[in-house]
């Protein structure tokens, strides 16, 4: 049995602990968000934050998340409370087929936790592990800008409070 | 353990979740004799196999084409939408199912490709709109009590006395009128939605995880299937042996269907993992032999054959040359591509006694539908076809392997069965777009007039496979013999009397030539072909504006110069030249960088493009992309400059490193370490600018693919003096 945290809720299982975490999320509880691309950790669009790190679930055993905090897409933000990533996704008609934008989003997402200011060069550092066969790149780009500006802006007025 | 379950099926297939009742509406058009495939809520209102109008005041638009990425969705609910009078963003949309009303009718059968949905819809989709909205005025008119003359619509309501009424309120009248028909359609100034920039309507689904694909489709009682398929192309199945294999973790089965043998488990990450403990005997066929360097020896020997098709021959190449300022000869060679779309192939397919469902995302619900009656007998009025958001399509979609194999396989092993593809089964199993070669010896004389332009290309064709499939796809009970008989015929006329148009497409046709031919000679090494973004563009723009450059070159003329010179016949493309090329010359370049002009029209849209380029230590970067089009009216113009933006993106990756290659008869790529794809850090700036129109809309989808191969080659000839005459690029380290 292992237990670990996902999106917030704790929860336990007893599947195989070799199992890719991608298929005990999208399986075993459901959230299908999280995508399978190569299973060989390639391309990307698997990505969950392994304790706030951006890692590729397809080549990850469940073992490995053991205690640890899981958050996928559906924990990003929800419908009525969108992640500044997620809007300005959509601000920027970033998706098109959209099946790596869960990847490329919380990818984008440690980055931002990480570096809230980030350059065109860091940004294109974070981002190289997400494939994306649309060629949504360039507005990848874009919104992650955006976003920053937005997180800056949550940021000023925090702190003015 | 409790997870938070977000409201999924608000987005998606909140009706089509169909299995039970059909309901039957009337035809706008009167020509169908089928119900539409449509769950009509209570009280809700089906006027045309497009719309229903439900109690709580929603429009479901059912969207007869398939949302692969281009937008086609948000697309075509613009169209329908701008005359019905309600915002795209305030209707629900959804894939249709299967009916003869949702034909594609550019191709005459329900299919998504060949970037004609927004052409082919743009008319019939907005008269549907304008004859459901006058439909609803004169129930209000009734229900109300005045004349139609009083009333206003906006954004899904009526407006009355300064006040407004939802639609909803007056379907219920509706019902019970006559059908309107002829409509007047809106004037192309008074637009509200057409051509106005808005975000897209399934952007939200798509940010949130919410969007569901057919990998993310269940049912109650499924198994997983994987499916070991033979290395060598079409080699058949003799014997294995399963005893290991069925000793795995989770594995339920394993069973020999026609197409490989199936590891059936409880989870993909069992069959899978089994998988490799299989061992299999596969019969031995010629194409073991095959490898890249004999297809590409034997494609252009086959340059030199008179064994060839004619696709046009007008005036005198030989007085041409005689003629010319300056002449180049060059032989130019492409690449086999596989699609990758993020996507792996998968279909989930349920039979009954007498029913069936199948979820999937593919180019043709149709093809789905009949290909599941094919195999299993059951009739196509009982298969529930749920097409999802396709993750990626490119042309792969559009091929139904996939579903014939799920359908043999929940037909041995008795269970709903979710077939999973690999991204190695995707790399080496797949479709791919056609290898070939192509000779060009062109001439121009001392006024920039081309006076020859031969062209003999040599490869294989996509059309004879395509029509093998498209004969099942269309008529499940058509027996082999039959498919193979017409795949045969249609092999034999484009081996004896005219090329397949997928395969000369773009040799010549842009431009107004003099003295031109252009020849064929069909090589087929087996490799199964099909449709890749662009098609016969893909590999013909790269010889035809190749050569181009080279004879600028060769005859001290400016690049742009010839093409507007060459295009006078064409005015659309000679424009989107002149733009570009006038950009280009403005161009303020850091040292070390060049540029490389490119153009071509490919379904009905004329695209130009200059590429900013840099060599270091053999390695080629872009920097930067111009991309001009002409596409007509620019229904959603942010979606046309995304069409762009990943056109480009994906005809770089062709260009850089797009290669399948074979050895021993099998495919030596796998995955993405080996088949590698353009990255962010390697995507340059890209700027679209879209040619002012009112004409009607053309493609999007596929035409900025084909330029830019060749502008990045002839940007590269200015850095090195290197010509490329083949694809992927390689320099000399």
């Amino acid at each position: 049995m292992i237990e670990f945290s996902l999106n917030g809720e704790s929860v336990r299982t007893d599947v195989d602990p070799n199992t890719p975490l991608l298929w005990v999320v999208r399986d075993v509880f459901g959230l299908t968000g999280s995508k399978f691309g190569c299973g060989a950790g390639l391309c990307g669009a698997c990505t969950m934050h392994v304790d706030d790190t951006a890692q590729r679930t397809c080549i990850l055993p469940l073992s490995a998340v053991a205690g640890k905090r899981i958050t996928t897409i559906e924990g990003l933000g929800d419908l009525d409370n969108l992640h500044p990533l997620q809007q300005a996704w959509i601000d920027h008609s970033v998706p098109q087929c959209g099946y790596c934008q869960s990847g490329q989003l919380m990818s984008a997402a440690a980055l931002l936790d990480q570096n809230p200011n980030p350059t065109l060069t860091q940004i294109d550092q974070a981002m190289s592990g997400n494939i994306c066969r649309c060629g949504t790149y360039p507005r990848i780009k874009r919104a992650i800008l955006a976003a920053a500006l937005a997180y800056d802006a949550t940021a000023k007025e925090g702190a003015q409070v | 353990m409790s997870i938070k379950n977000l409201s999924r099926r608000r987005f998606l297939k909140n009706t089509a979740v169909v299995g039970g009742g059909l309901v039957v509406g009337f035809s706008l058009f009167g020509l169908s004799e089928k119900p539409f495939p449509i769950v009509t809520e209570p009280d809700g209102f089906v006027p045309n196999a497009f719309l229903q109008f439900t109690a709580d005041n929603r429009i479901i638009f059912y969207c007869p084409r398939d949302e692969m990425g281009q937008g086609v969705m948000t697309g075509l609910a613009t169209l329908i939408g701008e005359e019905l009078d309600v915002s795209p963003h305030s209707m629900e949309i959804v894939h249709s199912e299967v009916h003869s009303d949702y034909a594609n009718p550019a191709l005459g059968f329900q299919v998504t490709g060949g970037s004609t949905s927004i052409n082919a819809h743009y008319l019939p989709l907005r008269q549907v709109g304008a004859d459901t909205r006058a439909l609803i005025l004169r129930a209000a008119a009734s229900d109300l009590g005045t004349d139609i003359s009083d009333l206003e619509t906006q954004d899904g309501q009526v407006l009355y006395q300064g006040e407004t009424y939802p639609y909803g309120l007056f379907v219920a009248t509706a019902r019970t009128l006559d059908p309107v028909s002829d409509a007047p359609l809106r004037s192309v100034n008074n637009f509200r939605y057409i051509g106005k920039q808005t975000y897209r309507t399934d952007a939200l689904a798509k940010v949130t995880g919410q969007a569901d694909y057919g990998l993310d489709a269940q049912v109650d009682g499924m198994q997983y299937a994987v499916l070991v398929r033979s290395p060598v192309f079409g080699a058949k199945l003799l014997s294995f042996e399963s005893a290991d294999t069925l000793k795995k973790p989770g594995v339920t089965s394993v069973v020999a269907i026609s197409n490989g043998v199936a590891i059936v488990a409880d989870s993909y990450w069992h069959a899978r993992n089994a998988s490799a403990s299989l061992s299999v005997e596969w019969e031995e066929t010629p194409e073991q032999a095959l490898s890249s360097e004999q297809i590409r020896t034997q494609m252009m020997a086959a340059l030199e054959s008179e064994d060839e098709t004619t696709a046009v021959n007008e005036g005198d190449i030989s007085l041409g040359i005689a003629d010319a300022r300056a002449q180049i000869e060059g032989s130019y060679w492409t690449p086999y591509l596989a699609h990758a779309p993020m996507e792996p192939m998968n279909a989930l397919v349920r039979l009954g006694q007498n029913d069936a469902e199948i979820w999937l995302g593919i180019q043709s619900a149709q093809a789905a539908q009949n290909l599941v009656s094919r195999v299993s007998g059951i009739p196509t009025e009982n298969i529930v076809v749920h097409n999802l958001f396709l993750g990626g399509g490119f042309g792969r979609r559009g091929v139904g392997t996939h579903v014939v194999e799920a359908t043999e396989i929940a037909m041995a092993v008795g269970t709903p069965i979710k077939l999973m593809w690999s991204r190695e089964d995707d790399i080496q199993n797949g479709f791919y777009r056609p290898a070939s070669a192509a000779r060009v010896r062109t001439a121009v004389d001392g006024n920039g007039r081309v006076t020859a332009w031969d062209i003999k290309r040599a490869g294989g064709d996509i059309t004879p496979g395509t029509v093998k499939n498209l004969v099942h796809s269309l008529f499940p009970i058509a027996p082999d013999w039959l498919a193979n008989g017409v795949s045969g015929t249609v092999g034999f006329l484009f081996n004896n009397l005219s090329p397949d148009g997928s395969s000369v497409e773009g040799l010549h046709e842009n431009y107004s030539f003099t003295n031109v031919r252009v020849k064929n000679t069909s090589v087929d090494h087996g490799v199964p072909l099909t449709f890749w973004r662009s098609v016969g563009h893909s590999n013909n723009a790269f010889v035809t504006e190749s050569a181009m450059d080279e004879l600028a070159v060769a005859a001290d003329l400016d690049p742009v110069d010839l093409r507007l010179k060459n295009t006078l016949d064409n005015p659309r493309l000679n424009n989107v030249i002149r733009i570009a090329g006038e950009r280009m010359r403005e161009m303020q370049l850091p040292e070390g960088h060049h540029l490389g002009f490119a153009s071509h029209g490919s379904f009905q849209t004329d695209v130009a493009q200059v590429a900013q380029v840099s060599v270091e230590a053999s390695k080629i970067r872009v920097h930067k992309v111009l991309c001009v089009v002409d596409c007509g009216l620019a229904v959603n113009p942010d979606i046309v400059r995304t069409q762009m933006e990943g056109g480009i993106i994906f005809g770089l990756t062709a260009a850089l490193y797009g290669e399948i290659t074979l050895d021993a008869g099998r495919v030596k790529q796998s995955n993405f370490h080996d088949y590698p794809m353009l990255r962010v850090n390697e995507t340059p700036e890209i700027e679209v600018i879209i040619v002012d129109s009112k004409t009607e809309p053309t493609g999007v989808g596929e035409p900025s693919v084909p330029p830019i191969a060749p502008a990045v080659a002839n940007a590269v000839f200015r850095a090195t003096g290197q010509r490329l005459r083949d694809l992927p690029f390689r320099l000399p380290v």
